[in-house]
């Protein structure tokens, strides 16, 4: 599904990935481990396109992401980022402005289909009404985590989406993705539930390979 | 009937007000002395070549010699504009030109064929003072306008990435900060708007009430004037963005050096 092919990759000078490839194949849920500036977020900018490696090649889904296919390649992939940027506002703007986007017009944005998501989260339907702003840090991940479940797409980049929630939650989170089968979940993430999780694979970015 | 004449001998009692700022600066030890009599200077050679050449000007009324100082003009004001903004001025002077160019000779015209319904559109006594009207006012704008969106952009990097993330197209991903820009960019004007003829009367009116138009006349060029200044200024603002935006994001929508 995604495939990194001796990527070279580096940022103001400094080397981030040297040689690197690793991959990724359907339906696996994988855990990207390792400590902070060792380009664990790179390898999701790589395949988005938000950055060019200097050498080496970025696959996804058989097809090499260059400027034209990046496009469509954005569309397959929902993407949870560190920050969970969703935008200002209320929260129910933010998702009319996400299913307002001509990619994303086809997908179920309704009202019982989000409250359905809240309530799987934690979350009352009540919070539609609430002020970005205003979200703590915990409800903004979960705010961006239902955001990338509505697009209705089936490989999932997590960037800590997790860190903010409580035990409880995390453990829904990850089960919530760990369960669907056809899904390809990628996770950057410290939180022990996506260790000790079934069926999670687990790279280990400093040692390059996988843990067994 | 015409303005009265200033005289040499008077213009150096106009001077003389300066000793005034100059005091103050030396009293109060502002350290402002050096620049007030070094803009002072400026000014007064800038303006005394400016006046020799709309002298030449107003007298051949060339149409391709007004033409092309209206140009000039424009070329100051488009590098005064990329001078001032936070990007890489090679790469987007020239669509900036072409923004600027579009908005301002669109409006100038616009003004001269069907407002003023003149006989002879190149008249520089129009061409040049309105087009100089429009880009000195809308120079502001544009400058904050242009310079916010490339700055927001930047500041709300992983935001800008997460919209294209979404399968936000190019141009769906700048829109809220393109939506922003433009507001900033005319909200000065709109004030002014609002508040005009009650807290400022502005230079345009003074002109012409002082070169013997009669008030009811002035306030009819003010009008059209401000709202002159408020289209280009949306005009430019928004061609330049677009434009531009053509050469500072990559192929990939990621952000080029700017």
């Amino acid at each position: 599904m995604i495939k990194y092919q001796s990527i070279y990759l580096s940022f103001e000078g400094k080397a981030i990935l040297q040689d690197f490839s690793l991959d990724i194949k359907k339906g696996e849920k994988v855990l990207i481990l390792g400590p902070s500036g060792i380009g664990k977020t790179s390898l999701f900018s790589l395949v988005l396109g938000f950055v060019l490696p200097d050498r080496g090649e970025v696959f996804f889904d058989g097809e090499l992401v260059d400027k034209r296919s990046v496009w469509s390649v954005r569309k397959k992939i929902a993407y949870v980022d560190q920050n969970a940027s969703i935008g200002l506002g209320r929260v129910m703007d933010w998702f009319s402005f996400v299913s307002s986007l001509k990619a994303n017009q086809a997908r179920d944005f309704s009202r019982e289909r989000i409250c359905e998501l809240f309530e799987l989260f934690k979350l009352h339907c009540d919070f539609l009404k609430k002020d970005i702003s205003q979200l703590s840090g915990g409800e903004r991940q979960r705010v961006a985590i239902i955001t990338a479940v509505l697009l209705g797409r089936d490989v999932f980049f997590l960037d800590e989406a997790t860190a903010s929630l409580d035990k409880e939650l995390k453990k829904t989170v990850v089960d919530f993705f760990i369960h669907r089968t056809d899904w390809t979940v990628v996770s950057v993430s410290h939180d022990s539930q996506w260790m000790d999780a079934k069926g999670v694979k687990i790279f280990d970015m400093e040692k390059r390979k996988w843990a067994s | 009937m015409g303005v009265l004449d200033i005289s040499v001998t008077s213009l150096i009692f106009a001077f003389l007000l300066l000793l005034i700022p100059v005091g103050i600066s030396r009293v109060f030890r502002l350290g402002l002395i050096r620049p007030i009599l070094n803009a002072s200077m400026r000014m007064a050679v800038q303006l005394i070549l400016i006046g020799i050449f709309l002298k030449y000007l107003f007298l051949w009324n060339n149409a391709v010699v007004n033409i092309l100082w209206l140009f000039l003009m424009i070329i100051v004001a488009v590098f005064t504009a990329v001078k001032n903004a936070s990007i890489n001025w090679e790469k987007i002077w020239f669509p900036v030109f072409l923004s600027f160019s579009f908005a301002t000779l669109l409006i100038v015209f616009y003004l001269n064929v069907f407002i003023l319904r003149l006989d002879y559109v190149f008249d520089a006594k129009y061409l040049i003072v309105l087009g100089g009207m429009l880009l000195g006012n809308s120079l502001r704008g544009n400058i904050v306008g242009i310079d916010s969106f490339y700055k927001n952009i930047k500041r709300e990097k992983e935001r800008y990435y997460y919209l294209l993330s979404l399968g936000a197209s190019q141009y769906e991903a700048i829109l809220p900060y393109l939506r922003e820009s433009i507001k900033l960019a005319i909200k000065p004007t709109i004030a002014a708007m609002a508040t005009i003829g009650i807290v400022s009367l502005p230079g345009m009116m003074t002109g012409v009430i002082l070169g013997g138009a009669s008030p009811e006349t002035a306030i009819k060029y003010q009008m059209m004037i401000m709202v002159a200044i408020l289209t280009s200024t949306v005009i430019s603002v928004l061609l330049a963005i677009l434009l531009t935006s053509r050469v500072c994001f990559t192929d990939y929508g990621a952000m080029g050096d700017f």
